[in-house]
């Protein structure tokens, strides 16, 4: 009898299918025994909230109505799309600000540890260090150098107020393609590694809560929604992971910044457009995980400006804040690539490096995903932090004069190859 | 005629207008005849005093205002002793420092051809082969060249560059372009750990050329940047032997009379003679090895048409290998004892044409002599469709999502010119 009703329950229509998976789910523990079917025994339908009610309930089961059909979703193209489909007001997040002190909003924003310094290395090292030709290296970035800086006879002047980032622009590009080539014979993943140039990396996702201050849904409590459009100078893909730096659950001592105000404060602005999510290439991509990215920043915040603003302290934020929202940006659309989202937490750590300079200036960050439970709802009872490593910014070279690098730093060259020389663990 | 453009060559039309009184000449924005209300008022007719000739006019200048009965003074033009340069207005060209009386027949990277290959191989005294050299495609067949997994790591790259990397559903040419060579170029340096010495090449884009060379009376110059130049420390072997170099004295030319080996160049009477490679002297890596030719417009009539694709590459080709056997060798017309090799591909991110140019003598004046060679293979396809988006005739997928009549052949070509010299 029991069975008739449950099936006259679902012949009524789909809308009532969460009934009878509630039902069986209620009924399944209170039937005891082995050998007792799966019938469900309950004689009454569960007393659940309403779907339409103007109530905190009703909104509840709504929610958990959507959850579940992002659990449901066949395909990562289907989970992102209706993820991503609703457009309301989002605050668009700069990863290459002006905003003074923009580092410490971006950690409470994507809730990240900062350590300075970089990871530790790896307990045991699974091969012996190999033998690098540092003077070949030294010779190609010089070359790389040389030949933006003196050698190429351009036409055109560069544009005003870009003629730093004229030069920067395709020495980044020489360097990076040079480094890959000449490394690629002790990185077997470099080698069949992708290299993006300027391409664009999107993120979209939801933090902490506000009240709504006025309109007609003023009173009404509204999740606050972020998206990092970004466009990293070069980027690199690799088809498998990189090793974590540190495990999953790892607490760190540091605590995340948290900020008071609203994020408008920063400032920060927001519009309404479509919400993506992009790591670079699309879903079909079979290299659908980071490596190193590497950030040019434009001569709106080079270092003369910066002091002449009498914001010295800011030079290092700038750095910061940009490789703290970028590398989440990427690890995060990274995690969704694979399934994983704030209700779904990631059940492995996606790691990422970054490289942000501005010409001369080079500093190195390591980042770690380790949720995106980022939520109020998600966030309530979750112990993990992303953790971003990072350290300060070195020149690598003094001047150029002439036909000579004058003050080249080989330790700059070698953190850079040390990053790029990363790999996944199934190639250690 | 010259180099001449809007406002100057209304002057050099209506010198009159310049230098008489304080309304000289019209306002750029007007129209010649004037737009009524924009007009400035025309200066006032000059007293009677003046046409008299002999008889000194008294006029109110000294006394600084006007007086009826005395005649109006006619002031020199006021020079403000600057220029501002929103309002510079250029020299004539006849004054210009680089003025010179020849005409100059320049090529530059927007220049279309009328004969095409024709026009190129004349101009620059040329044979042209079908098909690469014997030594590429020996290069290209060699299994040992083969990446591994190259049909599948190339289908990757296809569509990476044609569908995946941009969130549209369609990406533009100008987006896929440059991408997709980008990508061959990566995966073909990929080959590093087979052949060491591909790591000592780099790579230059907005470089800018010029050389200049005279054909039998005109004067010829290639100008300007075009693409990429992948440059390299060593020199590239020669191709042809020495007997074929040779054999081409018996070859002539082919002309098109009763069209001017000069039509759709250029011609400009101010220019600069200099001969530059586009890189300072002790570059480390001065050899051009290829030039890279990406034909990226979204619009089929803003792109090059294949023919004319060709005629570009060889001109841009040999203003290199021409530039760089003047820096070798000295600027006196000879036979190469080396001849000078460089070589060129050129894509609009589907169809790829394939040049090497073998530069033999530098003596271009008389069409007697030894000639040049040139290797062109064109119109290689690397796929003949790219499918975005699945085609569905009655609920049934017809065609999937990605490319179709790939051929690997291409690609093999494309690797083998860029190993070519350093395995």
């Amino acid at each position: 009898m029991a069975a008739a009703r449950c099936c006259r329950l679902v012949l009524r229509g789909p809308g009532l299918s969460l009934h009878t998976a509630a039902e069986a789910a209620v009924t399944a523990p209170e039937v005891a025994g082995p050998d007792v079917t799966a019938a469900p025994v309950a004689r009454y339908p569960p007393i659940v909230a309403s779907l339409t009610a103007k109530s905190k309930a009703a909104r509840q089961r709504r929610v958990e109505r959507w959850q579940a059909t992002v659990h449901k979703a066949l395909s990562v193209d289907e989970k992102l799309r209706i993820l991503t489909k609703m457009q309301f007001m989002k605050y668009v997040v700069y990863p290459q600000t002006f905003a003074l002190n923009a580092d410490r909003w971006y950690q409470s924003f994507t809730k990240t540890a900062f350590l300075s310094g970089l990871p530790p290395p790896p307990a045991e090292p699974a091969e012996p260090a190999p033998a690098l030709d540092l003077a070949a290296l030294r010779a190609a970035a010089c070359d790389c150098l040389l030949q933006e800086h003196f050698y190429l006879r351009r036409k055109r002047r560069p544009p005003l107020y870009q003629d730093r980032e004229a030069i920067a622009s395709p020495f980044l590009d020489q360097l990076v393609a040079t480094l890959m080539g000449l490394l690629s014979a002790h990185n077997p993943a470099l080698a069949t590694a992708t290299l993006d140039c300027k391409r664009p990396v999107h993120f979209y996702w939801l933090r902490g809560e506000e009240i709504i201050p006025r309109g007609h849904r003023k009173g009404r409590v509204d999740a606050l929604r972020y998206q990092i459009n970004d466009k990293p100078h070069n980027q690199i893909r690799i088809s498998k992971q990189l090793p974590e730096f540190v495990p999953l659950d790892y607490s760190i001592p540091v605590e995340i910044p948290v900020i008071t105000c609203k994020p408008d404060k920063l400032p920060l602005f927001k519009r309404q457009y479509e919400n993506t999510i992009f790591i670079g290439s699309k879903t079909a991509d079979p290299y659908c995980y980071g490596h190193t990215q590497f950030h040019l920043l434009p001569d709106k915040l080079k270092r003369e400006r910066l002091l002449k603003q009498n914001c010295a302290d800011q030079i290092e934020v700038v750095f910061r804040a940009n490789a703290i929202a970028s590398l989440f940006a990427w690890t995060g659309a990274q995690a969704l690539y694979q399934g994983f989202w704030s209700e779904a937490d990631v059940t492995r750590p996606f790691v990422s490096q970054g490289v942000i300079t501005d010409g001369k200036y080079f500093s190195f960050f390591c980042y770690q995903l380790n949720t995106l439970a980022l939520t109020a709802q998600a966030d309530q009872n979750n112990p993990r932090k992303n953790i971003c490593w990072g350290t300060q910014s070195k020149p690598l070279y003094e001047t150029v004069e002439d036909h000579n690098v004058k003050g080249f730093d080989d330790d700059v060259l070698l953190q850079l190859v040390h990053f790029l020389l990363n790999r996944p663990k199934e190639d250690q | 005629m010259a180099l001449a453009s809007g406002p100057a060559r209304r002057a050099l039309v209506r010198p009159g207008r310049l230098g008489l009184g304080d309304c000289a000449a019209p306002r750029r924005g007007a129209y010649e005849w004037g737009v009524r209300s924009t007009r400035k008022p025309e200066p006032r007719p000059l007293d009677r005093v003046y046409e008299i000739p002999g008889l000194e006019p008294i006029t109110y200048a000294g006394k600084m205002h006007f007086m009826p009965g005395l005649a109006r003074p006619v002031f020199p033009p006021w020079d403000p002793g600057w220029t501002h340069p929103k309002f510079r207005r250029p020299t004539p060209v006849h004054e210009q420092p680089l003025y010179k009386d020849q005409a100059c027949y320049v090529f530059h990277q927007r220049c279309r051809l009328l004969e095409g290959v024709k026009q190129a191989l004349w101009l620059t005294k040329a044979k042209l082969i079908e098909g690469l050299p014997e030594k590429v495609l020996s290069l290209a067949a060699d299994p040992e060249n083969y990446i591994e997994n190259q049909d599948e790591r190339l289908l990757n790259v296809i569509s990476h560059a044609r569908l995946w990397h941009s969130t549209e559903d369609t990406p533009k040419r100008e987006v896929y372009c440059p991408v997709i060579v980008d990508s061959l170029i990566q995966l073909c340096r990929s080959q590093i750990l087979k052949h060491p010495s591909l790591a000592r090449r780099m790579c230059a884009k907005n470089y800018t050329l010029s050389t200049t060379w005279s054909r039998e009376s005109f004067l010829l110059q290639v100008r300007g940047s075009s693409g990429a130049r992948l440059n390299t420390k060593d020199p590239l072997p020669t191709v042809a032997s020495k007997e074929e170099v040779e054999a081409t004295e018996n070859h002539v030319l082919e002309t098109f009379y009763p069209i001017a080996p000069t039509v759709d160049l250029q011609e400009c009477s101010v220019y600069d003679v200099e001969d530059s490679t586009g890189f300072q002297e002790g570059y480390p890596y001065p050899y051009p090895h290829t030039l890279y030719f990406l034909e990226s417009a979204n619009l089929r009539p803003h792109r090059f048409q294949p023919d004319q694709l060709r005629a570009k590459m060889i001109l841009f080709a040999f203003g290199n290998a021409l530039a760089q056997a003047r820096r070798l060798y000295g600027n006196d017309t000879k036979v190469l004892e080396r001849p000078v090799v460089v070589q060129s591909v050129g894509t609009d991110g589907r169809v790829f044409q394939f040049l090497v140019l073998q530069l033999n003598t530098t003596e271009l004046a008389s069409n007697k002599g030894v000639k040049n060679l040139v290797w062109v293979d064109s119109d290689q396809l690397l796929y003949q469709h790219f499918w975005c988006r699945p085609v569905i005739k009655k609920k049934v997928v017809v065609e999937p999502v990605g490319p179709t009549g790939f051929q690997p052949e291409t690609f093999r070509k494309f690797l083998a010119l860029y190993l070519h010299g350093a395995v």
